[in-house]
């Protein structure tokens, strides 16, 4: 009984120690699920020491010594496979053997045992898939159990004279069965709780990490404002529980919330010398608030005590930064420290990809512009060709044709920015129409049918005659037969349609080369209206094109350099 | 007089052309064409000295035209057109010369004394011509593109030259020597030519001609003298 008793206080000390180095820094690799060489030689050093700290605090019985030597071996093999477990056991049992004592032999070959038998159990486990099991105390308990048992049985069977042997085992068995038994499970539980604990922490930190990611994303596509910069530090404040969060560009505040918000005011001049820094070097800067300290230069009774500056780059061009601040009674946690860095990493790469998206949005403008500004030469000169020749026949209809070619070329000089109503695109698209229906002759029929309601329809200039444009240049011009143009304009379910046809039915099978104009067309209206509308082409092969664009009726606001994303 | 064809598919640009060649008063518009399967008849029937060629038109574009023409009746051949960036390189290619619309009569002189020059050397007009790669074949009310590949083979009779493919038999303009040069498929009679692609298998007589069966089952006769060809071809 006494034995019992000593050695379960020995077992005490085996928990302090497992219970500090799970505290430690070097715990980290026990997390792993894959432990790598680094990870298993720092294993192998504390579970040696542990084994040989076992042998240490044995207690003399009949010449030899009852003891706990057997948990260091047992959880290296279990957590480390087979290799670890009897380098360790051959370690404790090596040491063993220099004691001396007439178990020295076998207490050394039975430690080493004892590491196999934990690392078999490791390699079992493994291969069944079942690797959650090895952090369960119950199968710690069993295994140190099984483990000290086969020791037993190796000290009587190795051990000489038998009779000595006997009395130790009938002594020491059961005590130290048990009392390691419980060891390594209580043990183990120990590194089972520090294991899940850390997992926990991941896991909130993640889901918050994916919250500021879902909730920032969408928010920074419009540019990066003192408005977006207002949203931003209240969503980063909400989801990581600082006491407050500015956003600055490089030379100003642009939006400051949390404690201290009636002294940090936005459009103030950064005036903190870590801001600077952070600015001036693309790097983290960082004051814990215990070495380092944060000073306000504004209020002397500023709360904020510690404070982490992460700056905002585009292309490795720093453009602002995200502060997170913490008042001094409280402590700036590390995962908020880490969280910051990651959301002004992702905030960084999201406004590349706004720039990215902006200046897109700017090339379909430049190239909207080209488009209109390009009156295709090729038309040009082909209406002056027959005009001139017109112009030998009937002056006074080359009159007219010449009127019309003015009036389209005066069109075109107007912004593509402005919006302009339904007659005066008509208006544009005739004036085309009637030049083209003189190049063409009787080889273009136009058909037109526009409700009268849609006259004042507002719509962004430019939209009509580029696809009319289409119709006749792409299409109705390469057909040998005649070519018929439909345009037709009509209200349905609140929702102006036009729809533009020709029976070429060119698109299919060229409707890269001519859709570009199609394409910029529809992305104005979607920019313009929301994306229920636009335009869309429907074509059957050598029979027909139809695009058609809806646009709303009601009055809406157009501005063409808003991006939508 | 210079024999001239106008080949232009806008009937305004045809009538200014007309009439300022006429003001030159060195040429005599045989025929005014609107597209270019007119144009190739036109060209057989006429044989001008000069075609003037607009190369933006419908179905054939004067550049695939002159692919189509059989180097021994080829004109002269001018482009006309009123804007074209590969105006320059086809004119480099394959054309003598090139105008741009609206023609200004100073540039046309220019032109003409180079037509009158060329007519004079009697150089020939042919050139090395670019593949064909579809066939126009004129059908009652319609025009039909038919790419190389899909032609099985291609006969002539006295009524005309026929392509024959999974649709059908189709009329064309172009002559057996054209398609013979100018297309990848292989004469295997005086009379026929075949797609190699499409040959399934070739049945050997007694007398050293053969029959090819088509993959359409169709069969075409294979004279003696292109027979050892057509092995050639096949490596057999």
């Amino acid at each position: 009984m006494n034995l019992f008793l000593q050695l379960f206080q020995t077992m005490a000390v085996f928990l302090v120690v497992g219970y500090l180095y799970c505290k430690s820094p070097w715990f980290r690799p026990l997390t792993n699920q894959n432990l790598d060489r680094r990870d298993k030689v720092h294993l192998y050093f504390f579970f040696s020491a542990l084994s040989i700290m076992g042998t240490y605090l044995g207690h003399p019985v009949h010449g030899a010594l009852a003891n706990t030597r057997a948990i260091g071996p047992v959880l290296a093999g279990m957590i480390g496979g087979p290799v670890l477990g009897t380098a360790v056991g051959f370690t404790g049992g090596l040491h063993r053997y220099f004691q001396g004592g007439f178990t020295a032999f076998s207490c050394g070959l039975s430690t080493t045992t004892e590491g196999l038998v934990g690392g078999l159990l490791c390699l079992y486990l493994t291969r069944r898939n079942r690797l959650q099991d090895i952090f369960k105390p119950g199968v710690a308990f069993l295994t140190a159990a099984a483990a000290e048992t086969l020791q037993m049985i190796i000290i009587l069977a190795v051990s000489r004279p038998f009779f000595d042997a006997l009395a130790l085992v009938k002594v020491i068995a059961l005590p130290m069965i048990v009392t390691s038994s419980c060891g390594c499970a209580i043990f183990m539980s120990i590194i089972r709780d520090q294991r899940d604990m850390y997992d926990r922490a991941a896991a909130v930190f993640s889901s918050r990490a994916f919250n500021i990611a879902e909730r920032s994303l969408s928010l920074l596509s419009k540019g990066f404002n003192r408005q977006t910069a207002d949203e931003m530090a209240k969503i980063i404040r909400e989801e990581t529980g600082v006491s407050a969060v500015a956003i600055t560009d490089t030379e100003k505040v642009l939006s400051f919330v949390g404690v201290g918000s009636e002294h940090h005011l936005p459009d103030t001049p950064i005036s903190s010398p870590l801001t600077k820094l952070a600015i001036k070097e693309n790097r983290v800067a960082f004051a814990d608030g215990a070495q380092d300290h944060y000073t306000c230069f504004i209020s002397a009774t500023c709360p904020l005590n510690s404070v982490l500056v992460a700056p905002l780059a585009v292309d490795d061009v720093v453009i602002g930064t995200i502060k997170l601040y913490e008042t001094s009674n409280k402590r700036f946690l590390n995962m908020n420290k880490s969280l910051g860095e990651g959301i002004a990493r992702l905030l960084s790469n999201q406004l590349l990809v706004s720039k990215y998206q902006q200046q897109k949005s700017l090339l379909i403008m430049s190239e909207l512009k080209l488009l209109q500004a390009q009156v295709n030469p090729h038309f040009l000169f082909n209406s002056l060709n027959t005009i001139i020749a017109i112009l030998r026949k009937d002056a006074g209809r080359a009159r007219e044709l010449l009127m019309s070619l003015s009036s389209f070329l005066r069109k075109g000089l107007k912004k593509s920015g402005q919006l302009s109503t339904m007659a005066e695109e008509l208006a544009h698209v005739n004036s085309y129409l009637a030049i083209e229906k003189a190049r063409f002759e009787d080889r273009l029929t136009v058909e037109m049918d526009i409700d009268p309601d849609l006259l004042n329809l507002k719509l962004p200039a430019f939209t009509l005659q580029p696809i009319i444009e289409n119709a006749i240049k792409h299409g109705i011009a390469n057909m040998l037969g005649p070519g018929v143009a439909k345009i037709r304009a009509y209200k349905e379910n609140n929702v102006a349609i036009i729809e533009i046809e020709d029976n070429a039915g060119t698109f299919c099978e060229n409707g890269n080369e001519n859709g570009l104009g199609i394409k910029i067309v529809d992305r104005r209206l979607r920019l313009m209206a929301g994306d229920n509308y636009g335009a869309n082409v429907s074509c059957v092969p050598n029979e027909l094109t139809k695009v058609t664009i809806s646009i709303p009726l009601e009055d809406y606001e157009y501005d063409p350099c808003v991006n939508r994303g | 007089m210079i024999r001239a064809l106008i080949v232009d598919d806008e009937i305004h640009s045809r009538e200014e052309l007309e009439a300022i060649l006429g003001e030159t008063g060195s040429f005599w518009v045989v025929g005014k064409c609107d597209n270019a399967i007119d144009a190739l008849k036109a060209i057989k029937r006429e044989k001008p000295e000069v075609v003037f060629l607009d190369i933006q038109m419908p179905g054939i574009t004067g550049m695939e035209l002159l692919s189509m023409i059989d180097q021994e009746i080829m004109p002269i051949v001018v482009f006309v057109t009123a804007y074209d960036e590969y105006a320059l390189k086809a004119f480099e290619e394959s054309a003598f010369d090139y105008l741009l619309k609206p023609v200004e009569k100073q540039r046309l002189l220019k032109t003409t004394l180079k037509i009158q020059k060329r007519l004079g050397e009697r150089y020939s007009n042919a050139f090395i011509a670019p593949a064909i790669k579809r066939i126009p074949c004129v059908g009652p009310n319609r025009i039909k593109l038919i790419n190389i590949s899909d032609v099985e083979y291609v006969r002539s009779d006295v009524s005309g030259v026929y392509l024959v493919c999974a649709q059908g038999e189709f009329y064309t303009e172009i002559t057996l020597r054209v398609l013979e040069t100018r297309t990848g498929l292989i004469r295997c009679h005086k009379q026929f030519l075949v797609n190699i692609d499409h040959v399934d298998e070739i049945i050997l007589h007694e007398n050293q001609a053969a029959a090819i069966k088509t993959r359409l089952k169709k069969s075409v006769p294979v004279s003696r003298r292109y027979l050892k060809k057509i092995k050639e071809k096949l490596e057999v």
